[in-house]
């Protein structure tokens, strides 16, 4: 279990979900059920965090007068009107 | 023709014509008659050149016709012209005049049949797929939760306002990052090439940086329908290639459902629209989110289980009988050892009472008023007794001495031995009894005669009584 780099979600969600499976067959000793239960927590906790830590954020990126990779927020409202370049409304 | 046959006739008779003169005139007469055709037929012979320039023949059964289609002009034409197509070719004839030499100057081409388009579709599309472009193995999965997500479409399309408008709906924590490109029309394709790699490098130098964050996990290419043309940048080999060789995982989303691009079939996941491609991007927050939920409840649930029939365990190991054995043991340990505890208690307490009221009466015995009192009562009897004996004590004891002398006289005056002395006898009968009457003896009786100096036995011979 590496610490040093947050795991990938994918990958947390796939140890808690073993862990949830393992404690459910119920064949641990109430040991070892304990010790994964503490893990099983922290997994779901770090799952969480993933979730809800990041915020919906629309942006754009273009090229700046020096042709630099700029980042600013995007608005879909004001900055999309109706197109000249036009693909056909879906 | 009459007027030019006429004129060559007018020649004859006159001087004849060079060869240039007369290269000439054909070449003149030709290029203007046909200065705009149409031809169908088959090629044979394609030669692209290093130039750019083609080169090929067109024939039918019976006729050949020797074409060229420069540069400027295919570069306009979808497909690749191979032998054995049949196409319709529209030009003009040129005349070559150092070789005596005519052919098509073709300006524009398309396949008989299918459509150009269709055909430049089909060719790039197998020429991809010869190259191992669509396998299976070099697809990408497309991530479960996408932090990032990257959009390349022309921002005055339908696809960027559908794209968000589902991503606004349906997540809480999706990150867009738009990049612009013009996706129809001259130049398209490059635009697209260029913003696929400009969000790769933007991703490179994030990674490069350690700005995890900044990193882009997935990619929409795209835009809404339209027709065939409109949409063809979608099918365009640099596009393609560019999207195979992007690092960050792509989904294609071009037109509607029944659209299919090259784009599609080398992308990591074909999105039928650009809305599908925003839901598949978008549809795992909520669906994670249950599911995570429902994880953590189940782990929470189970380890409740595990420590619940620990207990029970516990317990009924507890209600064992052996348990029950030894409780009752203790108790009846506990009975006894109350009841022992009990008689001690009873005991000690009598027999401190009884110490008690023994030093109480000791106590009362020796208390100055009752031994001064005993003290005066004896004194008092003591005194009296002193007073007696000094008046009494002479006269008793002469009375005594007296008494003592009577009675020595007369004990002495009555002793049998003195009696016995003077003569008398003492009978006794057989039993030892004092025979006092002659009545009591009858003849025969055995007589013991106590003498004043021994005993005489004798036998009565008669009694007579007084």
């Amino acid at each position: 279990m590496g610490n040093t780099k947050p795991k990938n979600f994918e990958t947390s969600l796939e140890e808690l979900e073993r862990i949830v499976r393992e404690l459910e067959q119920g064949e641990l000793t109430l040991e070892k059920s304990l010790e994964l239960f503490e893990q099983g927590v922290k997994l779901s906790r770090e799952c969480q965090d993933r979730l809800t830590q990041a915020e919906r954020r629309i942006e754009i990126l273009m090229r700046d007068n020096q042709g630099r990779a700029a980042v600013r927020p995007f608005d879909p409202e004001s900055e999309l009107s109706g197109g000249s370049d036009g693909d056909d409304s879906q | 023709m009459q007027p030019l046959l006429s004129s060559l006739f007018d020649q004859t008779e006159r001087q004849p014509l060079s060869v240039s003169e007369l290269t000439g005139m054909i070449r003149g007469e030709l290029e203007k008659r046909f200065s705009s055709v149409w031809v169908e037929g088959e090629i044979s012979n394609f030669r692209a050149h290093g130039s750019g320039h083609w080169y090929f023949t067109l024939k039918d059964e019976f006729a050949q016709l020797r074409s060229a289609c420069y540069r400027s002009s295919n570069q306009r034409i979808r497909f690749r012209p191979e032998d054995g197509l049949q196409v319709r070719a529209r030009g003009r004839l040129g005349v070559y005049e150092q070789k005596g030499e005519y052919q098509l100057i073709v300006e524009a081409l398309e396949p008989v049949g299918a459509g150009a388009l269709q055909l430049a579709f089909e060719q790039t599309k197998a020429r991809l797929q010869a190259e191992g472009l669509f396998a299976a193995e070099l697809k990408r999965a497309i991530p479960l939760l996408p932090r990032r997500v990257g959009v390349i479409t022309s921002p005055s399309g339908a696809a960027i306002r559908d794209i968000l408008n589902v991503i606004s709906r349906r997540t809480r924590t999706v990150h867009v990052l738009f990049t612009s490109a013009r996706v129809q029309g001259d130049g398209a394709a490059q635009e697209i090439v260029r913003a696929i790699k400009f969000l790769n490098d933007f991703h490179a130098r994030a990674l490069k940086d350690g700005r995890l964050d900044d990193a882009i996990d997935v990619m929409i290419v795209g835009r809404g329908g339209g027709s065939i043309e409109d949409l063809w940048a979608f099918n365009e080999e640099v596009v393609a290639r560019a999207i195979r060789s992007s690092a960050i995982p792509v989904i294609s989303a071009v037109g509607h459902e029944t659209d299919f691009t090259i784009a599609d079939f080398v992308a990591d996941l074909r999105a039928p629209t650009p809305s599908a491609a925003a839901e598949i991007v978008a549809a795992h927050e909520a669906q994670l989110c249950s599911l995570l939920g429902t994880l953590t409840t189940n782990l929470a649930r189970s380890i409740r289980y595990r420590i619940a029939s620990s207990r029970t365990e516990v317990q009924e190991l507890a209600l064992s009988p052996a348990f029950d054995a030894v409780a009752a043991r203790l108790h009846e340990a506990m009975v006894a050892t109350g009841a022992a505890e009990h008689r001690l208690r009873t005991a000690i307490t009598s027999t401190v009472q009884r110490a008690q009221r023994r030093v109480g009466a000791a106590t009362h015995s020796l208390s100055p008023v009752h031994l001064s009192s005993a003290v005066r009562a004896a004194r008092t009897r003591f005194e009296s007794l002193s007073k007696a004996r000094d008046a009494g004590i002479a006269t008793r004891l002469e009375t005594a001495r007296q008494q003592l002398a009577m009675l020595a006289a007369a004990l002495d005056a009555m002793s049998p031995l003195k009696v016995l002395e003077r003569g008398y006898a003492i009978a006794h009968d057989a039993q030892g009894h004092i025979v006092r009457e002659a009545s009591t003896m009858t003849i025969g009786d055995a007589l013991r005669l106590r003498l004043w100096k021994g005993v005489v036995d004798c036998r009565v011979e008669g009694t007579e009584n007084e």
